[in-house]
């Protein structure tokens, strides 16, 4: 059961991004008014916003957390074509400012001209790396040799999509037997230039990522991409927010381990769901990957469950602000619950 | 009403609550929430929250073409109207409604506010035949009025100076319209394309948008956000919304700014006609059709959504926080939770730690999953035998492993099976029901629970405790099988009575008390037929058994509703060694392909046990009950398994994010007995400032303890008396910078802390360990002490103890300053 309450953000404008750390204790905003909030959850469970400083001279896209084994690092990638890696310092506080921390800019990645649409950290077991997207179709992997030295970073690699990038996802898969994997989605609007999701490969023998996979079906403009935690499984899921939401299985195809060709996959869509009647903004899946939350163009936000024998199901329903969506007062309970579809007629 | 003219709509500027609507009049609506006191009887609801009530109506001006709201306090709702015939005019609405409107021909504004309007000549008239197409303010310069007219020209007028004028040559001169948060932003259209214009540089358009396919009829800017444009076009149901970046000046000239288009639909399928932003609140708009019908409708934003690691769901929608927590505890039916939130449950339950009675845990995952059941039984049983097994014969390893290797791999080495043909104990007619018996038979019966141990099949324990757990049906097939026919029928009768008089039960045990093993008897064609209709699957195949062809037992072993490894042992016992393999391997196969946690019994924990877990893991995600199983096995080729260190590595970060770091270094802990490879080397050495030694060095002689430099300075035991110098050179150590003695002394109790849970708090630490004793230091500032004075100093503090030091040792790691969750 879930139960619904309102945070006082106090953005100025539209909050673009809202992202969790790995203990889902702390949580980071960021929004078109171009600055960043951090948030720590206090013992009461109430969230307490301890930072909030600007941070572009634009509109700032995304904002993800490193894994905490490398610090308190955040990463934000905004319209003025930049992204930026930001460290949590302490020790310079005077006392008037008491519960505030202090993130001071590391690094500024300047390579793209144009927008940076998304910023992602890679897995933790590939190190500390950093990914970016552009609009300009280019995807840069930085990886920082130091992890004691957050200010220097090495571009590792640079992917040209071609069309373009609006979200990127890496596999986040341990597994020794899966090689690192990012997906990339574009918004291009033009159904003509064919599939808009794309996946790249590192490849060992080669040390490059090369591209493994297109899924030529999704050829709307795709807003949002995220690979399922993995979880010891021996499939990857990725979820595509278009203008509907897509979640295909990508079964690896086994392969002698000499070769250097990609990896060739079996491609698989479980589900399709037009419910938000237009398009999908965001996707994101819970811990073990079996919910999936998403929100669309219709102002709510749904959820996903899979039962065993992986027919996926909406569970739930929420509003964008919060409220139960009329004619369902059950909606708010039971989110987590029954199998059975809560799916509503749509009001407009 | 409306012959020709489709509604349009527009929002007053200073009134919230208010707006027109334009066809062949002007009507003014007031709108507010629906069924309270204010609204009238006559009031037309908008939406389930509000509805409009209408104000007046205004029908002096005809041949409307164009409306635009005069944008200054005063006078109140004031308007400006663009004819077809090419005039401007200057009319009024509202309660007072004095007829402000003005002749046609003859405009002026006095420049006083005070005297009102005084209407004297006209300001300006356009070319001769023109229609004026659209018109509005410039907010910046209220004297200033933008006008677009015909002759392919966009036009500023300056109403001080008729003479001065803007003009700009473009084909784009509908719906002129100034951004309200940029105000040399204007945006006009023609046909299906909108042209964005800048008043500084008035010379072309800045850009213009995607073109639409039907002509456009209104283009409106958002009041409530930055750069957010409406547009409709005819005919249509769907409001584009084109989301601008505003772009920073440095680059202004060259970039286009990053466009994000939307479509919404305010009122699903019907045909929208105009629509109006409102003035204040975020992102709502009143939307009116052809035949006047209104909709009031909020443009949600692109809502962002994250899950953290504890099922919970934050969400951002405009410039609001929402966040969804999970409300524990509260009705869920637990077959219905999601895995996640089992698998917490289930850790903090400590499943899958009773290595003392394994069957144990599947009540520690909640008791209701059949299949974990089943899977805890079997462990139960193989732990079971291969201890037993060791007790008595130490020198048969090969059979060791044989119990690990499950019962598939345990009938394929089967060999001397012996077939005997037993009496139905109770009657001495001899059956003509062969069963066979084998050394390996047995193992399998004892791993499927059937009998104790040893070679003669005594099924009694079994069905005493099957009785006793209230499965009679079960309890009474067994007896069955073991063709104890009596035994059967007074189980049931048990039941039967035991249970209010279930008549079921009584009925079939009269039936089976006329078992006849005659092939063409009447009670075999009843039973053979009527067993279809039993609900309950074990008196099923307790008649399929009875009236089945000895050795053609398909409606036994194929009934899918019996469990698994009844299933098996029946299999084991009636099955030839022929008939036997084929059966187990086609069970394990289908075992294997469902995921069936069942079917482990059969693979036991080897390869196949892998490929087995590897399938309910793909089905389910449970890594855990995936963990703890192959932690069961035998030490060896299991564990090696890159896909069980795998599922290992995955539990573990689960349990990390969390925060359950307690339940991982139990479960590390529990792994390391079952994987000594898995434990992790020493990770600290303390090193003696003059001789550079590990401290720790003589502690290695002693059973190896993995951090050996923590029990240095436990007093009282004789070997270490001397425990304030390094062992190497007999130096003293540092000294604690609270109590300035040489570390490794006993500590004493803090000084100044006079708070009496505190001093509970150092009394039951000091007998959980002796961790006030260990040393402790800040890596930053590489200064330290006793833990305990140490952690009493930093309730207080935040700055290190030592003089002059300014480091904020206890602040430096964030992760050090979470709490477990699992703690408590």
């Amino acid at each position: 059961m879930f139960v619904a309450r309102s945070i006082a953000a106090d953005h100025k404008d539209l909050i673009h991004d809202v992202s969790y750390d790995f203990h889902g204790r702390r949580m980071a905003t960021c929004s078109s008014d171009q600055s960043m909030k951090v948030w720590d959850k206090g013992g009461n469970a109430e969230w307490n916003c301890t930072a909030s400083w600007k941070t572009h001279s634009g509109s700032v896209w995304r904002v993800t957390w490193a894994h905490p084994e490398f610090g308190q690092v955040l990463a934000s990638c905004s319209f003025d074509r930049t992204a930026i890696v930001w460290e949590e310092i302490v020790g310079e506080s005077n006392d008037k400012q008491r519960g505030q921390s202090h993130w001071i800019k590391r690094t500024t990645l300047v390579d793209s001209r144009t927008s940076v649409t998304d910023v992602k950290f890679a897995p933790k077991h590939m190190g500390l790396m950093l990914t970016t997207c552009s609009a300009d179709g280019v995807v840069r992997i930085y990886e920082a040799p130091d992890v004691m030295n957050l200010s220097q970073w090495s571009l590792q690699h640079e992917i040209s999509s071609k069309l373009s990038c609006s979200c990127i996802s890496w596999n986040p898969s341990s597994s020794r037997a899966h090689a690192p994997m990012i997906a990339v989605g574009s918004d291009d609007s033009n159904v003509t230039y064919g599939g808009k999701v794309q996946i790249y490969e590192y490849n060992e023998v080669t040390r490059k990522y090369a591209k493994a996979e297109t899924l030529m079906t999704v050829t709307d403009a795709v807003h949002d991409i995220a690979f399922a935690p993995n979880l010891g499984r021996s499939f990857h899921v990725l979820a595509i927010a278009t203008k509907d939401v897509r979640i295909f299985k990508l079964v690896p195809l086994r392969k002698d381990s000499s070769s250097s060709a990609p990896t060739k996959f079996e491609v698989q869509v479980l589900a399709q769901f037009d419910s938000h009647n237009s398009q999908v903004w965001r996707v994101s899946w819970n811990i073990t990957s079996t919910l999936l939350a998403s929100s669309g163009d219709d102002g709510c936000v749904r959820l996903w469950k899979a039962n065993y024998m992986d027919n996926w199901k909406c569970t739930g329903i929420l509003k964008g602000d919060g409220s139960p969506v009329s004619g369902q007062p059950g909606a708010l309970s039971g989110i987590l619950g029954s199998a059975t579809a809560q799916i509503i007629a749509q009001k407009h | 009403m409306s012959s020709g003219y489709k509604p349009d709509i527009l929002w007053s500027p200073h009134h919230a609550d208010r707006y027109v609507i334009c066809d062949t009049e002007l009507s003014l609506y007031r709108i507010g929430p629906a069924g309270s006191s204010e609204t009238k009887a006559g009031a037309l609801p908008l939406s389930e929250e509000t509805a409009a009530t209408l104000l007046a109506i205004n029908s002096d001006t005809p041949y409307m073409k164009c409306v635009a709201w005069y944008p200054k306090q005063e006078p109140e709702c004031l308007l400006a109207v663009g004819q077809a015939n090419g005039r401007v005019v200057l009319t009024s609405l509202g309660q007072s409604h004095n007829s402000k409107s003005v002749p046609a021909e003859k405009v002026r504004l006095s420049g006083d506010v005070d005297s009102g309007l005084v209407v004297t000549k006209p300001l300006y008239e356009l070319g001769q035949n023109d229609a004026c197409l659209s018109l509005c303010w410039l907010p910046r310069d209220h004297q200033k009025l933008l006008l677009a007219g015909m002759h392919r020209n966009l036009a500023i007028f300056d109403l001080r100076n008729t003479s001065q004028k803007t003009f700009v040559n473009t084909k784009a001169i509908q719906g002129v319209t100034v951004d309200p948060h940029f105000q040399d932003r204007v945006a006009s259209f023609f046909e299906g394309q909108v042209a964005i214009w800048d008043l500084r540089k008035f010379e072309k358009p800045v850009f213009t948008l995607t073109e639409q396919s039907k002509p456009l009829t209104k283009v409106a800017w958002c009041r409530t956000r930055m750069g957010l444009l409406a547009t409709l076009t005819r005919d249509s149901n769907i409001i584009r919304l084109y989301d601008m970046q505003h772009t920073p000046m440095p680059f202004g000239d060259e970039v286009e700014p990053t466009i994000i288009e939307r479509s919404v639909q305010p009122c699903s399928e019907s045909i929208i006609s105009s629509f109006a932003w409102h003035p204040s609140a975020q992102n709502r708009m009143v939307v009116v059709s052809p035949n006047r019908v209104m909709n009031d409708f909020t443009v949600f934003e692109r809502i962002s959504l994250a899950w953290s690691s504890t099922t919970a769901l934050m969400w951002a929608c405009g410039r609001h926080l929402y966040e969804c927590a999970e409300d524990a505890g509260q009705g869920v039916a637990a077959t219905e939770k999601d895995i996640a939130t089992k698998m917490r449950e289930r850790a903090q339950l400590r499943y899958g730690h009773d290595t003392m009675q394994v069957w144990r845990n599947h009540m520690l995952a909640g008791g209701d999953d059949p299949q974990l059941r089943s899977l805890w039984y079997t462990l139960h049983y193989i732990l079971h035998c291969s201890y037993t097994e060791n007790v008595e014969q130490k020198q048969q390893s090969n059979k060791q492993s044989l119990i690990y290797s499950g019962i598939k791999n345990i009938v394929k080495s089967s060999s001397g099976t012996t077939e005997t043909r037993h009496c139905w104990s109770g009657s001495d007619r001899q059956t003509d029901v062969p069963r066979y018996h084998s050394e390996e038979r047995s193992l399998a019966l004892q791993l499927c629970g059937w009998i104790s141990r040893g070679p003669d099949i005594d099924v009694e324990p079994f069905l005493k405790s099957l009785e006793q757990e209230g499965e009679r049906e079960r309890a009474a097939a067994v007896a069955l099988f073991n063709l104890d026919i009596r035994r059967a029928i007074q189980i049931l009768n048990k039941g039967a009575s035991a249970e209010k008089g279930d008549l079921n039960l009584t009925v079939v045990a009269m039936a089976l008390s006329g078992y006849t093993d005659e092939k063409n008897s009447l009670w075999r064609e009843m039973c053979s037929s009527l067993r279809l209709q039993l609900k309950k699957p074990y008196l099923c195949i307790m008649f399929a058994f009875l009236t089945s062809e000895p050795g053609a037992y398909d409606a036994v072993l194929y009934e899918s509703r019996v469990a698994v490894r009844d299933r098996v042992a029946f299999a084991c016992m009636f099955l030839n060694d022929a008939q036997l393999p084929r059966y187990i391997d086609k069970l394990t196969n289908e075992m294997k392909e469902a995921g069936n946690l069942e079917g482990i019994l059969l693979t036991g924990l080897t390869k196949d046990g892998v490929d087995l877990m590897e399938s309910y893991v793909d089905r389910t995600g449970d890594v855990q009950t995936a963990s703890f199983c192959m932690l069961k096995g035998s030490p060896g080729e299991v564990l090696k398994d890159p896909r069980v260190q795998c599922w290992i590595e995955n539990y573990r970060n689960l349990l990390d994010a969390w925060r359950f770091w307690h339940k991982r270094a139990e479960f590390d802990i529990h792994r390391s007995k079952l994987d000594p490879s898995s434990k992790p080397l020493a990770q600290v050495f303390v090193s003696c400032n003059f001789c550079g030694k590990s401290i720790s060095y003589s502690c290695s002689a002693m059973p190896h303890q993995g951090r050996g430099f923590s029990q240095y300075g436990v007093s009282g035991s004789p070997t270490k008396s001397k425990v304030t110098s390094c062992p190497g050179c007999r130096k003293p150590l540092p000294r604690c910078a609270l109590c300035l003695m040489n570390m490794g002394t006993p500590v004493s109790s803090c000084p100044g802390t006079g708070k009496a849970d505190e001093k509970a708090d150092l009394t039951r630490d000091k007998k959980l360990a002796q961790f006030n004793n260990w040393f402790t230091w800040c890596h930053n500032c590489r200064h330290g002490g006793h833990a305990g004075h140490m952690l009493s100093w930093f309730r207080d503090h935040s700055e290190c103890p030592v003089s002059a030091c300014t480091c904020k040792c206890m602040q430096l790691d964030t992760t050090g300053n979470l709490v477990p969750s699992d703690s408590v």
